[in-house]
């Protein structure tokens, strides 16, 4: 059977990313350019200096995934584009850069959602997980736990009421003066404060479903932040650990009693707050002693990529669900 | 006019009620920082005009749109922006267009925005979480006055 080549592009937040992905698992290049360091000064994504450097970007880096992957453009069989979730004008220029070129290629366009690459990124990884399976998605914008009945099939168990688990990451690091992005942020002042000294609530955690809710949790991280500070007892440290530990407890309890619950043997993890070191161990440790395997992708394909998007796309292609050249930029989720 | 509001139900509460007083392409600013309870009034106001899907924080995207049989809700958040982002987003475009806009975080529109509108500050009393929020409300131009005398019949 010939190879098919997808050329994956990704820029729905800071990266402008390109990729070439043989059959959906072989990751020929995998191009990012990130905006974090112009960001960081903002304290998070200013959208226009977004769009703008991936307009700078984008040609830059498609042609580096080219000769990284040692290609011709004419090679590949089809373009794939994120189209959704995400910053509209950032969308915007890699899916009129991925038209343009699948026009002028004369080749398929294919359309991916953000998240649905992310939970793909696990694919391109292992070849040993089964189906049905549980999906964490955890990023900046979404929090949810999946019930996959494959790759391209899978329905919500549940989701955040409020924030994202990134986004009270995020919110949270800003407030204590941890800086941006705030999950390293938060992991790596974590490694040096211990949780526990405080008690911060496990939110929905006695609750029999799979809502997620973390603006509460952000509220009374702030809160206590506030009353250490006025009794003269604030460790930011030991402050990010327990807020940490409290939302990483969640998420993982939450997966459990889905994979029980579902008599799966696999948990997936996907999204940036996947690349988390204390989530992905503390699941490795809750189901040790269970027949449940964790998966998750290594940290480079955690964060935001295009290789995902090019394996995504794969699938479409071989199902042959082309998107038309019509096809538009979307800021919330339709399906997710 | 000004509220206590002693939990995050009676934010709710009080969302439904404002939703009241609020018509289709009607603008509301939501001040009050990080936690305060403006998410919690926008669901409010959202369910009482019928919403029954999810309303949560627009900060990553920046903007989530509510869809119902008659009516739209634009629900924007500018936490992470300043001025000069707003032009790039085409907030304008929506507020001309049909919709009930509710704006978290409007400072960073100061100068751009329209400056008819319900203005909603949540404040915290004491600096302390954990206490009751006081909810100020004000118009900014007489068709907005109009409202608040009406939502003051209903608080």
């Amino acid at each position: 059977m010939k190879d098919i080549l997808i050329l994956g592009i990704e820029t729905s937040c800071d990266e402008t990313a390109a990729s070439v992905v043989k059959n959906g698992r072989h990751i020929l290049s995998n191009v990012i350019n990130s905006q974090v360091q112009i960001h960081a000064q903002f304290g998070g994504v200013v959208p226009e200096v977004a769009s703008r450097q991936h307009i700078e970007n984008i040609a830059l880096v498609v042609d580096q995934a080219f000769a990284d992957a040692g290609l011709e453009y004419q090679d590949i069989d089809a373009v794939a584009v994120t189209n959704e979730p995400g910053l509209v004008g950032a969308l915007l220029v890699g899916l009129s850069f991925a038209k343009g070129l699948a026009w002028s290629l004369q080749r398929p366009l294919l359309a991916v959602n953000h998240l649905h690459g992310h939970i793909y990124a696990n694919m391109l990884e292992h070849e040993d997980i089964k189906f049905p399976a549980v999906c964490l998605v955890v990023s900046g914008g979404h929090t949810s736990l999946l019930l996959m009945q494959d790759i391209n099939h899978y329905q919500v168990l549940g989701a955040t009421r409020d924030d994202a688990a990134g986004e009270a990451f995020d919110k949270v690091a800003r407030f204590l003066g941890l800086g941006y992005p705030g999950g390293p942020a938060i992991q790596k002042a974590a490694q040096e404060g211990q949780a526990g000294k405080m008690k911060l609530p496990r939110v929905f955690l006695d609750r029999q479903d799979y809502e997620f809710s973390f603006s509460g949790l952000k509220t009374a991280t702030m809160n206590m932040k506030k009353k250490l500070e006025k009794a003269g007892e604030l460790q930011v440290c030991d402050l990010a650990a327990e807020f940490q530990q409290a939302l990483i407890e969640v998420l993982v309890e939450k997966s459990l009693q889905a994979a029980s619950r579902y008599g799966v043997e696999s948990i997936l993890m996907a999204g940036g707050v996947a690349a988390n070191q204390e989530l992905r161990s503390l699941m490795e440790q809750r189901t040790e002693s269970r027949k449940i395997k964790v998966f998750c992708p290594s940290l480079s394909l955690c964060t935001d990529n295009a290789a995902m998007i090019a394996g995504m796309g794969y699938q479409q292609f071989i199902r042959n669900c082309y998107a038309s050249l019509r096809l538009n930029a979307y800021p919330s989720l339709s399906s997710l | 006019m000004q509220i206590l509001i002693y939990n995050e139900n009676e934010m709710e509460r009080l969302g439904e009620k404002i939703a009241r007083v609020l018509d289709d392409n009607d603008l509301v600013y939501l001040k009050g920082e990080l936690g305060a309870g403006k998410t919690t009034l926008v669901r409010g106001i959202a369910r009482a005009k019928g919403y029954q899907g999810r309303v949560t924080s627009p900060t990553f995207a920046l903007m989530n749109v509510y869809l119902m049989e008659n009516m739209q809700i634009n629900h924007f958040d500018f936490y992470r922006l300043n001025p000069n982002d707003i032009y790039d987003l085409g907030v304008e475009d929506y507020l001309e267009r049909q919709g009930l806009s509710l704006i978290e975080w409007p400072q960073a529109g100061a100068g751009i925005l329209p400056p008819e509108a319900l203005l909603v500050d949540i404040s915290l009393i004491d600096d302390d979480y954990e206490r009751e929020r006081r909810v100020s409300i004000k118009a900014q131009g007489s068709q907005y006055q109009r409202k608040i005398e009406e939502l003051q019949r209903l608080c």
